[in-house]
């Protein structure tokens, strides 16, 4: 949708009353907001926000960053202003003037104002027409917005979450993948106890090939032949990396390689 | 020199230090808790077999400490520690038939409560937690139960 679509679906909506929105339905409702937010001031990265609340513990690889920036650009945040009824009016000017410096500044303003946020002590929201502007119904307004947004980032941990849309399926979907995940563990964990013999064989094995300077040489200089070790390992995770794609997606994969270095090293306590 | 050989042949880890990306943390946490944990348990019980219930509850645990900065990790913690007999704490509760009607306006937030409800018991620690928490909760644990699905299946094959 080019600008000028935009801009006139804009302005279509201050002009028309509830009844067109009725009209236009849920998705259009939820089109009109994109706009809205589009037009905007602030944006704002949903992933980085939700995830950032808890800690700074991204887990999104980084392959993944690029198309949820993407993501995030293109549905931005709806702008937040004060809860005042003032602001209504307001809102036509503040998105025409801010139109074009938000294309100038899109990126810094990503970093700026998302820390602003992180900043500020209460929640402002800005009311849109049509809608309650009394305290409590803005307050629960934002929780709902606050839940959707995490359901959202759920929508992109669980796995084929894409094809269903609405809060009861998707929650379905996550239980779904929470219990087989559970399950799973679960049955790993009997498998290694059946194994657990074994096992201490194979870690005594490998931890005594680790401290053979013949195959891992660090401290000297000369030919490293690690094809022997790699013989063991590559053919297992080979295996569990056909296994993981076929359930999971690409970043299960990344974990995959990333295991290879630390189940290693994590024999070696060389850190 | 060195490096030239390096590069020609498949390396284990990399010369230069790496950033570490917080799955890989988790990873190596995850796996430095665990097998010495199972290494410890082979050694005290050789003679008698080893109780899976005992196997799971490592399990468990290697997964709680490797992820402290999450709030269900210490719910799961006070859950295995106040457990002397190490029970099962992530039971694999049959689901049974869960009945999806078509979902008129009035029944439909019942049934989303009674689905959030679920996930709180799936997670450790749901039942006290609010809404917006559990959910983002529930995101941080469904990544480390994947990380450590994966531990848990190379350690099993490498020893097959």
């Amino acid at each position: 949708m080019d600008l000028t679509g935009l801009k006139w679906l804009q302005q279509q909506q201050q002009m028309v009353s509830p009844e067109f929105l009725h009209i236009l339905g849920s998705d259009g409702r939820e089109e009109l907001r994109r706009v809205e937010s589009y037009l905007g001031n602030n944006i704002y990265d949903t992933i980085d926000g939700c995830i950032s609340r808890t800690s700074s513990f991204q887990m999104e690889p980084v392959k993944n960053n690029e198309d949820n920036r993407v993501i995030a650009l293109r549905n931005k945040r709806k702008p937040e202003g004060k809860t005042e009824k003032r602001e209504k009016k307001k809102k036509i000017k503040a998105e025409d003037e801010t139109e074009s410096s938000m294309k100038g500044n899109s990126n810094m303003s990503n970093t700026e104002t998302s820390s602003e946020f992180l900043k500020q002590d209460y929640i402002h929201v800005r009311a849109r027409r049509g809608e309650a502007t009394d305290r409590h119904s803005l307050a629960e307004r934002a929780r709902r917005e606050k839940i959707s947004k995490k359901m959202k980032c759920l929508q992109d941990i669980v796995p084929g979450c894409n094809k269903v849309t609405g809060k009861a399926g998707m929650l379905d979907e996550i239980i779904n993948y929470v219990q087989s995940l559970q399950q799973q563990v679960e049955f790993l964990s009997m498998k290694l106890s059946f194994l657990n013999p074994q096992l201490e064989f194979h870690i005594n094995e490998l931890s005594s090939m680790m401290a053979d300077p013949r195959y891992f040489p660090l401290h000297q200089q000369g030919s490293l032949d690690y094809s022997v070790i790699n013989s063991n390992q590559t053919t297992s995770l080979n295996a569990l990396k056909m296994e993981t794609s076929s359930s999971w997606d690409v970043h299960s994969q990344c974990l995959c390689n990333n295991l290879r270095t630390d189940s290693v090293s994590s024999f070696f306590s060389l850190k | 020199m060195e490096r030239q050989i390096m590069n020609n042949k498949k390396r284990l880890f990399s010369v230069e230090p790496t950033e570490l990306s917080p799955s890989e943390v988790f990873t190596r946490k995850y796996t430095s808790h665990l097998v010495p944990a199972l290494k410890k348990l082979n050694m005290d019980k050789s003679p008698s077999p080893i109780n899976q219930l005992t196997v799971k509850h490592e399990v468990d645990k290697a997964l709680a400490l490797s992820a402290q900065e999450f709030a269900w990790s210490g719910f799961l913690l006070q859950k295995l520690s106040s457990s002397n007999n190490p029970t099962t704490t992530t039971s694999s509760s049959s689901n049974g038939a869960r009945i999806l009607e078509g979902a008129c306006k009035e029944d439909e937030d019942g049934e989303i409560e009674e689905k959030l409800s679920e996930l709180r018991k799936l997670l450790p620690g749901g039942e006290e937690m609010n809404v917006e928490e559990m959910l983002s909760e529930i995101g941080n644990y469904i990544k480390c139960l994947e990380l450590q699905t994966i531990a848990l299946k190379s350690i099993v094959q490498d020893t097959t």
